[in-house]
């Protein structure tokens, strides 16, 4: 399954198709609170759209784009927002994700600071969850390597 | 109530074609038939079900995004049943002739 | 208006398990792909009359085009598969 479809209609379609699909999969983690969505569906629709790269364009060409370092960055950097923002909590004197205090740093009332907490750790969770299913496809299909 | 009128008859002209497509699928004797059934009644009668759907809504920002998932669908799907049928070539699988029986 | 839509929904449902014959007796492996893309171009209308029927047309557009975009990219993903003969 690494390598291209050698068919000219699939690539063309896939290559027009990824940017929409990858907005949509921002559109969805944005609007968790108000619509069914929020970041683990979101991340799921960014890693199927990386996916959908693999399985039309090749693994090379999509490993040129998005390289297995820049992979495992990724992973970190979604983790490093839902516990950052949770030890911001701890540190500015509350509990653990206690999205209230965080209206000290930021110049917003005790509700608001409590939105902006979600939405960021929604942020990294879609991150995280992206750079898991593509490491996990990625793994899968080259037998190991 | 003519907007009334006209979303229901399209309504009805689609899901007219889903059942034609469903009993093509069900009763052709041979796969690329019944590719053809579904691959081509699916994607119309979806298109034509949304547009009725869009126009009974009227015209707001929800009946905008009902038209664009029609317009991903009637480019997706044919792309995947051209991909399906490449499958089936590559596979081996010959196309009927009248008179050998169904496959 | 709702009974209409309801009417039309559960004549779709039927619609759905004639088409899971296709999916659990057919043939070959490729029939049954056919059947089972065919049974997701329905769910997806299906969902929509949902919305409509219950008047939260916004909660459920959003579900339906996800799973328009899972089912094609499913789809190729099999066929690719069955293409190559699983080879990697």
């Amino acid at each position: 399954m690494t390598r291209a479809t050698d068919d000219v209609i699939i690539k063309t379609v896939s290559r027009i198709f990824t940017p929409f699909i990858q907005i949509f999969a921002l559109y969805v983690i944005m609007h968790g609170h108000h619509s069914p969505g929020g970041g683990f569906q979101g991340g799921v629709i960014l890693g199927a759209s990386f996916i959908l790269l693999v399985i039309t364009q090749g693994l090379d060409k999509t490993r040129r784009r998005f390289s297995q370092k820049l992979d495992t960055i990724f992973c970190s950097i979604g983790l490093l927002i839902y516990s950052g923002i949770g030890i911001l909590c701890l540190i500015l004197g509350g509990n653990y994700l206690d999205y209230s205090k965080l209206n000290k740093i930021l110049p917003v009332i005790a509700a608001e600071a409590r939105s902006l907490g979600i939405l960021g750790i929604e942020i990294g969770v879609g991150i995280g969850v992206m750079a898991v299913m593509y490491s996990i496809f990625s793994d899968i299909v080259t037998g190991g390597e | 109530m003519f907007l009334k009128v006209l979303s229901i008859s399209f309504m009805l002209i689609g899901f007219f074609f889903f059942t034609t497509a469903t009993i093509g699928l069900l009763r052709f004797p041979d796969f690329f038939c019944r590719l053809h059934a579904t691959g081509k009644g699916d994607t119309l009668a979806v298109l034509l079900s949304l547009i009725g759907l869009a126009i009974y809504h009227g015209f707001c920002l929800a009946s905008l995004k009902i038209i664009s998932i029609a317009v991903f669908y009637f480019v997706a799907q044919p792309t995947a049943t051209h991909a399906i049928a490449r499958a089936a070539l590559r596979c081996g699988v010959k196309p009927w002739a009248k008179g050998e029986e169904r496959r | 208006m709702e009974k209409f839509f309801l009417g039309i929904g559960i004549g779709l449902c039927f619609l759905v398990l004639l088409c899971l014959y296709r999916g659990i007796f057919g043939p070959t492996v490729l029939n049954r792909l056919a059947g089972i893309s065919a049974i997701g171009t329905k769910t997806l209308v299906i969902l929509l009359l949902m919305g409509f029927i219950y008047d939260r047309v916004d909660m459920f557009m959003d579900i339906s085009m996800v799973y328009a975009i899972l089912n094609f990219i499913g789809t190729l993903a099999v066929a690719k598969y069955l293409e190559t003969k699983g080879e990697v």
